[in-house]
């Protein structure tokens, strides 16, 4: 049994299909990521999952349970925010501490859990701090102790790390990745980078336009994409004439070659990117004017590769 | 240049100062100065200030009654534009934006329409149907929920406007929260400030208020006021300026609060618009 399950959920806004026919189950203790661009209903799913809006067919089941029309508050779907949305009036501890109030949990019994909670967090000393006083990494944390105190059957988190800068980003992003394995929550996490859902997920379901284009494992998703669309959203990718056809091979599986008759393509450099231990090689091809990238180790690079120099390209063999 | 762009700015100042300033030192002069106003000088400015003119105002029973009727009818004004317009406001921020023009509008009619027509037309309707509401020092209550709309409507929805509603509420309800505890625990506590302003600003429209008190013929206090003007004028120009300072005490003391509570939802410029 799933822990949680959409089942043929569909959802409209006027003339537009926001989700169509979305089914896919979440196991005990998993991460899921939805994945895709804005607009491709991923965000829909999560609230429709959470109560906040309404599927127009289909249902959502918990365990056993249809939830379908259960109402938000009934629901026990803890869910994080990409503002944060702490309550702005209580401090911190009484912030972790509101589902459990809500539930009629006596005072004493919610403020231990509270603690209990920032220590989770790592922000027990912050408890009677209120929400602008402290960052937004850190609000963020608090937001995901106050989902999580009620202990709620799964963890929903709507672009969390959008708001936070990258150094931020990337330590909260280990945090749920934590508190996931350590608590055992099941969880979805709507994002529409690509990044993010790669290293934070177990697997990845990729949606465009209301539909699901591909389920997998990250490395599953990157490496056997599906579709064109999975290959082109998740990772960059080049697409190579061969023959009478067209590949599609990413810019680390090329690499650079003397511009002659041995090599697969040839063409001449248009820019060069270092971007640390890699250097991006653009490309315009020959006698195609098709724009490639290759990725090289940076410490490869020789004095041979300069903006204007011609070159050839080869498919890696692995 | 420099000097001269220094001076403008303090002149305009200064002279702001003596337009609102002047009157009220003559007021005063006029209430706490037992003097005839033909003899008023700078030779007499500071001779013969008395509070008795005040004191007898103070202790006409007429006055406590005007007075007690205004607050009562200011306690129920802010009851029912409170009951009315925290629902519609926030209704119309969550549900149903594309109506907040319509809600608005609706809110500054009370501006186009002028008082005599809106009582005319009001009373009208209810001496048919409901002649002993009009008898009843109550009556005024809805046209002061009617003439104190804009404010509160403004400042509910500037108050609604500085919180992220949609999310604060949807994430309560993640929480366990209903509805009510929603409104009770959630929204109610983040626009404490904006009701409090709305009250506050209800309270001096129906306290200031005077049209439709005399139209309608009810004692409240600017009428009193009004009429105690020929008999004890000292008197009425002193309680004049006691009312005065007692309000500017109440709003600064409301700018306080306001600034702690912005602070705290880190939001800077809630400010009331006094006029649409």
């Amino acid at each position: 049994m799933s822990a949680l399950e959409f089942v043929n959920v569909s959802k409209s806004f006027g003339d537009v299909n926001a989700l169509n026919n979305f089914t896919i189950a979440l196991e005990q203790g998993e991460l899921v990521s939805l994945l895709g661009p804005s607009g491709c209903g991923k965000t829909t799913a999560l609230r429709i999952a959470a109560g906040f809006e309404t599927a127009d067919t289909g249902s959502i089941l918990l365990g056993s349970t249809n939830i379908i029309s259960l109402p938000a508050h009934q629901r026990r779907i803890g869910m994080v925010f990409q503002s944060y949305s702490l309550f702005p009036h209580l401090n911190i501890r009484d912030n972790v501490a509101f589902g459990l109030k809500v539930r009629g949990v006596p005072g004493d019994v919610r403020k231990k859990r509270a603690e209990e909670m920032l220590d989770l967090v790592r922000l027990s000393d912050l408890g009677h701090r209120m929400p602008h006083q402290i960052s937004g990494g850190q609000q963020q944390r608090v937001a995901l102790a106050r989902a999580l105190a009620t202990e709620p059957h799964v963890l929903l988190l709507d672009e969390p790390l959008s708001a936070l800068d990258a150094k931020i980003r990337v330590e909260v992003r280990d945090e749920i990745r934590r508190l996931n394995r350590d608590l055992g929550v099941t969880t979805m996490f709507v994002t529409h980078d690509q990044d993010e859902a790669m290293s934070i997920s177990d697997r990845i379901c990729v949606m465009n336009n209301g539909v699901i284009e591909q389920i997998g494992s990250p490395r599953d998703v990157y490496n056997n994409p599906a579709t064109s669309f999975v290959a082109h959203f998740v990772g960059s990718i080049n697409s190579l004439p061969k023959g009478n056809t067209r590949v599609l091979i990413r810019p680390e599986n090329l690499v650079l070659a003397t511009h002659d008759e041995s090599a697969q393509w040839r063409g001449a450099i248009t820019d060069i990117t270092f971007v640390g231990a890699f250097t991006k090689i653009s490309i315009v091809l020959d006698n195609d004017n098709s724009s490639v990238s290759v990725l090289a180790i940076s410490t490869q690079i020789d004095h041979n590769i300069a903006i204007g120099k011609n070159i050839g390209i080869n498919e890696e063999i692995r | 240049m420099k000097f001269m762009g220094k001076i403008w700015p303090r002149l305009y100042i200064a002279i702001a100062i003596v337009f609102f300033v002047a009157p009220l030192l003559s007021m005063a002069r006029f209430a706490f100065q037992r003097i005839p106003v033909i003899s008023l000088g700078k030779d007499n400015l500071f001779k013969r200030w008395t509070i008795d003119g005040l004191l007898t105002t103070l202790r006409d029973p007429e006055f406590l009654h005007s007075l007690s009727v205004s607050l009562k009818v200011a306690f129920f004004t802010v009851l029912v534009l409170l009951f009315l317009m925290v629902p519609t406001t926030l209704w119309v921020h969550l549900s149903a934006p594309r109506w907040r023009g319509v809600v608005e509008t609706v809110t500054i009619l009370p501006y186009v329409v002028p008082p005599i027509a809106l009582v005319v037309g009001v009373s009208g309707t209810y001496r048919s149907i409901a002649p002993w509401f009009l008898a009843s020092n109550y009556s005024l209550v809805p046209f002061y929920a009617i003439l104190a709309m804009p404010f509160t409507f403004r400042s509910l929805d500037v108050g609604i406007k500085a919180l992220d509603l949609r999310t604060l509420v949807d994430a309560a309800k993640s929480l366990g929260a209903s509805s009510g505890r929603v409104m009770w625990n959630v929204l109610l506590p983040n626009l404490r400030t904006s009701l409090i302003n709305a009250a506050f600003l209800t309270i001096t429209v129906v306290l200031g208020e005077f049209t439709i008190a005399s139209l309608l013929l009810k004692r409240t206090l600017p009428m009193y006021m009004a009429q105690a003007q020929g008999s004890e004028p000292q008197g009425a120009l002193g309680l004049g300026l006691l009312i005065l300072v007692l309000t500017t005490i109440l709003f600064t003391l409301v700018s306080i609060i306001r600034k702690k509570d912005s602070k705290s939802i880190n939001v800077k410029n809630i400010n009331v618009g006094m006029v649409p």
